[in-house]
């Protein structure tokens, strides 16, 4: 049973504007019945207080079955009733408690039948806000002034977090959604938690002191400080002066996430970034990580494709010069030189042949002509002469064969850079396979414990394939 | 390759950087060219282990200033509905 449901009974009684007007008059004898006085009581208080503004704080605060709020509004020496329905209870973003400060907006109304009046609300709001946004607005301008805000004193986080510092409540959703956030994320991330209360009465001297505790513990890098989501007095903790300046002077990168995306308190002003959930401070302190892997990954792909690169050149460098001076071009090359060693020689040998005739041709004649003319006398020069031709023949034939051997040796020489073999001089080696005849080019097409000879420049290795990659 | 010139994990992604960098370009003599590529797989497996060096583990620092294990409640994948 609720008050309301009793109705409001009775209209205006006609009577009740008439004495009024006599009471300034001579006090005349008007005897009015409980009804009639409570119904005046009625009219003025609800024409004059339609429409106020009370502040105060709540007690005996009780929702009934109906749905409706009934609750007493107090300050230091007076009290007032007061009920809120339903539908306007709906519509409130928090939920009233008794002790909490509260401005309410509403009419005041009377209630006959137990001469009471309450205030009938249709809204309220969390009282001392205003003084909260003053304290807020002052302490924001005061750490603004000392540069407490500027981006030149944000620091990055670091590369690798060793261990991650968090300093906030266990028993809120925050913790839990780091936790699931690291674990999800980086399996080896190694927490350490400072439990701290984070609302409440000595919360921001409570968080002040837990970040002084956490950056003395060895190894750790990064400190989240935060909690879940609330009340804008839930949050209060992170906007005072204590807890702000604790985090302006940690002397560790420090994330804070407090609340949700749209809750802003000091404390995301004088952090070195600014997460809006405690989820999403997991996320940017891992995300550091992410990027190092993908980062890494790319140079190592990178890495191997430079030296595919180059293998790939080398390869076809090596082709090239195999097409060029490979055994079937080298025999070629050998045998076009041969040939022309050949016509060389044969050339030298008709020269030779051609010379050796004359001289035969000159020395029979001159045989003749010492057999037919006086030979004693002659015999001396001739002698001399022949002598001579046949050294002069023996230099002519020195000379032809010296010109022949140089050119032969340029021609080998040019030969010769042509040559796989020459390579070998600049540091490669060449594989062939265990019977010799062919060379190797493709690692799978060995396997372990073949035998294969390796060229280089000076011998040859036997060897042995240990594994194949 | 001379194992331990390695700084730290940053300054060892940098020389990695360098070093593809430097073999990318290319026109290097082939032992160079070898060298660095060897360097580059020690650093890249520098880095990996840097990864994966940390220790997954999860402490409570208590008001005394001592670290014990954290509370099993907390760390259980499957305790998203546990609110106190």
């Amino acid at each position: 049973m609720s008050l309301f449901d009793l109705p409001f009974e009775e209209p205006e009684p006609e009577a009740a504007a008439e004495p009024t007007r006599t009471r300034a008059r001579a006090p005349e004898r008007r005897v009015h019945t409980v009804s009639e006085l409570t119904a005046r009581i009625r009219t003025l208080l609800e024409e004059e207080l339609f429409e106020i503004w009370v502040e105060g704080e709540i007690s005996n605060c009780r929702v009934w079955n109906t749905g409706h709020l009934y609750f007493t509004l107090k300050d230091g020496s007076a009290q007032v009733k007061g009920v809120m329905f339903r539908s306007a209870l709906r519509l409130l973003k928090f939920t009233p408690k008794d002790g909490l400060r509260v401005v309410a907006r509403g009419r005041v109304s009377v209630y006959d039948p137990k001469g009471e009046y309450q205030i009938v609300c249709e809204h309220l709001e969390p009282g001392g806000l205003g003084a909260l946004q003053l304290a807020y607005d002052q302490l924001k301008e005061r750490l603004a002034k000392e540069g407490l805000f500027d981006a030149r004193r944000k620091r990055t986080l670091p590369a690798l977090p060793r261990k991650i510092g968090v300093v906030t409540s266990l028993d809120g959703a925050a913790i839990r959604d780091i936790i699931k956030v690291l674990r999800r994320r980086y399996a080896n991330a190694h927490v350490v938690i400072r439990p701290v209360r984070v609302q409440g009465e000595g919360a921001a001297l409570d968080i002040a002191r837990g970040l002084a505790a956490i950056v003395k513990v060895k190894g750790v890098d990064v400190v989240i400080v935060g909690r879940g989501g609330g009340s804008m007095e839930d949050l209060w903790a992170f906007n005072e002066e204590v807890a702000v300046r604790a985090i302006a002077g940690c002397p560790l990168p420090i994330i804070s996430a407090v609340g949700h995306e749209t809750d802003v308190t000091l404390a995301d002003f004088v952090a070195d970034l600014r997460a809006p959930t405690p989820s999403a401070a997991a996320e940017m302190v891992v995300a550091r990580k992410d990027e190092f892997v993908s980062r890494i990954d790319r140079l190592e792909g990178r890495l191997d494709g430079s030296m595919h690169n180059r293998r790939h050149r080398l390869e076809s460098r090596l082709r090239a010069l195999d097409a060029r001076a490979g055994l079937g071009g080298a025999r070629g090359r050998l045998a076009m030189h041969g040939r022309h060693v050949g016509e060389l020689s044969h050339e030298l040998r008709q020269a030779i042949r051609a010379r050796i005739a004359a001289r035969e041709r000159k020395y029979q004649s001159l045989r003749l002509a010492l057999e037919t003319f006086d030979l004693r006398r002659r015999l001396g020069g001739l002698r001399t002469r022949l002598v001579a031709g046949d050294g002069h023949l023996a230099a002519v034939r020195a000379r032809r064969r010296h010109a022949l051997d140089a050119r032969l040796g340029a021609a080998l020489a040019r030969l010769e850079s042509l040559s796989p073999l020459a390579v070998l001089a600049r540091g490669y080696a060449v594989c062939w396979n265990g019977d010799r005849t062919q060379i190797v080019r493709d690692a799978s097409a060995l396997s372990i414990g073949d035998q294969v000879t390796v060229t280089v420049q000076r011998g040859e290795l036997a060897c042995e394939v240990k594994d194949v990659r | 390759m001379s194992a331990d010139t390695i700084k730290d994990f940053e300054a060892a992604i940098a020389e990695l950087e360098a070093v593809v960098k430097k073999l990318e370009e290319g026109d290097l003599p082939l032992e160079e060219s070898l060298r660095l590529y060897e360097r580059g797989v020690h650093l890249s497996r520098f880095c990996h282990a840097q990864l994966e060096e940390a220790e997954r583990r999860i402490e409570i620092l208590n008001e005394r200033g001592h670290l014990q294990p954290a509370p099993a409640t907390l760390t259980s994948e499957d305790d998203s509905q546990g609110k106190r």
